[in-house]
């Protein structure tokens, strides 16, 4: 792969490799440019800063020419040059559009386990226990008061294992959100969120219906993530969610009056603040939504969020390749 | 130096030049085929990576390039083989992230997603035979 190499390294190889080119290197020159390519995507050269080099070497080699035609040769042979430089560029994206979609498949994936767990959980244990009610009532009944008190204490401890189950499951995919779609689940999320920590949560919702399962998971993970962002990070006193609708988009701003940060930091810190953000911005991109981060040290917080309702991106993007 | 028998063309790889005559060739016979410029340097691309792998992993082994043609379009048949020391586990091979190169989505990860059709042969002890085929877009 070679040593990975500084942009003016790679400006002076470029520029080799094209002059040769030009002077009738043909496929070793070519060959050459591919070579500057991988090296450049090895020495982690950025895209845009790649046509810069380029266009440098460009604005050098047509110095020299001056007829009209030598100037339309060199800038062909400067365009397949540059091509090939590119083709490396273009494998690694292929690649990265294919980690993208298996992300996505695998995100998917685990959506379905977790609600598989938390039907299990709820509704299964659940039921279970209703049963061993049942059987411990019956019990109870031939027995004297004292020992009646002692089955009505374990009776109460089961109880108390069944709140438990049922808050786990909650918190794994609330049944809320497939019974009753988003707004009402936020809300429900919102008011746990207030009642367990210090932030006071209020939602306000301007949306008709049902939208389409994924863009209900996607927005309720969103928020639920930022909402545990807001408690973990941010110090704040308050959160504001506001959902509304566009045609076509739903728009959703997450607003809270804490500490802020600069956007930057956020994203690049390998911390859970930054983790959390990469983390939504990656649900958004599976159904072709946006974010937008508005913060300073300070002066809170507000994540904006627009995500078209169809969403017809999540699903092409699976299909390609 | 590249040899050619019935349509078929064989390019010993034993170091970077011979890289640039497979490449050579493998573009020539592209664009013969009426292969557009970019899926020609794609094709290309891929030979390079073949080949790099040729001679980074087996030191020494052949290209061999070959015109296809299925019902409706002409394309290009490459077959990379060597008498290295093979490679144990295909699938790890294939993962991006395996090699340093893979990790960047280069390598034979990078190689596969430049053209339609992939196929790979390994024996540890006797070899690699990695067959691509690219048809004209």
């Amino acid at each position: 792969m070679g040593i990975a190499k500084t942009t003016s390294d790679l400006e002076s190889l470029y520029g080799e490799a094209l002059a040769q080119y030009l002077a009738g290197g043909e496929e070793g020159a070519l060959h050459g440019a591919y070579e500057v390519g991988r090296l450049a995507l090895a020495s982690e050269v950025g895209l845009l800063d790649l046509a810069a080099l380029h266009h440098s070497a460009l604005i050098r080699i047509l110095a020299g020419a001056h007829r009209q035609d030598e100037i339309g040769a060199r800038c062909s042979a400067a365009s397949q040059f540059f091509t090939e430089c590119l083709s490396p560029y273009e494998m690694s994206q292929r690649g990265y559009r294919d980690a993208v979609a298996a992300l996505h498949l695998l995100n998917e994936t685990l959506e379905k386990e977790v609600q598989r767990i938390a039907h299990a959980v709820h509704d299964e244990a659940g039921q279970l226990l209703v049963v061993v009610y049942l059987a411990l009532a019956e019990i109870a009944k031939d027995l004297t008061p004292a020992m009646q008190a002692r089955i009505k204490d374990v009776t109460d401890l089961l109880y108390q294992v069944e709140g438990h189950l049922r808050e786990l499951s909650h918190e794994l995919r609330p049944t809320i959100l497939d019974d009753l779609g988003l707004v009402p689940a936020v809300r429900f999320l919102a008011d746990r969120v207030s009642r367990r920590s210090s932030l006071a949560v209020q939602v306000k919702a301007n949306l008709d219906g049902r939208l389409v399962p994924v863009v209900e998971i996607a927005l309720y993970r969103i928020i639920q993530e930022a909402l545990n962002n807001a408690i973990r990070h941010s110090q704040a006193k308050s959160v504001w969610i506001q959902l509304d609708e566009d045609p076509g988009r739903i728009v959703c701003s997450i607003r809270d009056d804490g500490i802020g940060f600069r956007p930057a930091a956020g994203f690049s810190e390998t911390g859970k603040k930054g983790l959390g953000l990469i983390g939504i911005q990656e649900r958004l991109s599976a159904i072709g939504g946006t974010l937008q981060i508005t913060s300073e040290p300070g002066r809170g917080t507000e994540l904006l969020i627009v995500v078209p309702k169809e969403n017809s991106n999540g699903n092409s993007n699976r299909t390609c390749r | 130096m590249a040899a050619e028998v019935e349509n078929e063309i064989s390019v010993p790889i034993n170091s970077d030049q011979d890289v640039v005559v497979a490449r050579h060739k493998g573009r020539g016979l592209a664009t013969e085929l009426g292969f557009s410029a970019s899926d020609s340097t794609l094709l290309a691309t891929a030979i390079s990576e073949l080949a790099r792998n040729i001679v980074s992993y087996a030191g020494r082994g052949e290209i061999v390039l070959r015109a296809s043609h299925n019902s409706d379009r002409p394309g290009v048949t490459v077959v990379a083989r060597d008498t290295g020391p093979g490679i144990a586990s295909i699938e790890q091979a294939l993962r991006d992230g395996y090699s340093t190169s893979g990790s960047l989505g280069l390598g034979l990860p990078g190689a596969r997603r430049l053209v339609d059709e992939f196929e790979i042969v390994s024996k540890v002890g006797q070899g690699t035979t990695v067959t691509v085929r690219k048809w004209k877009g």
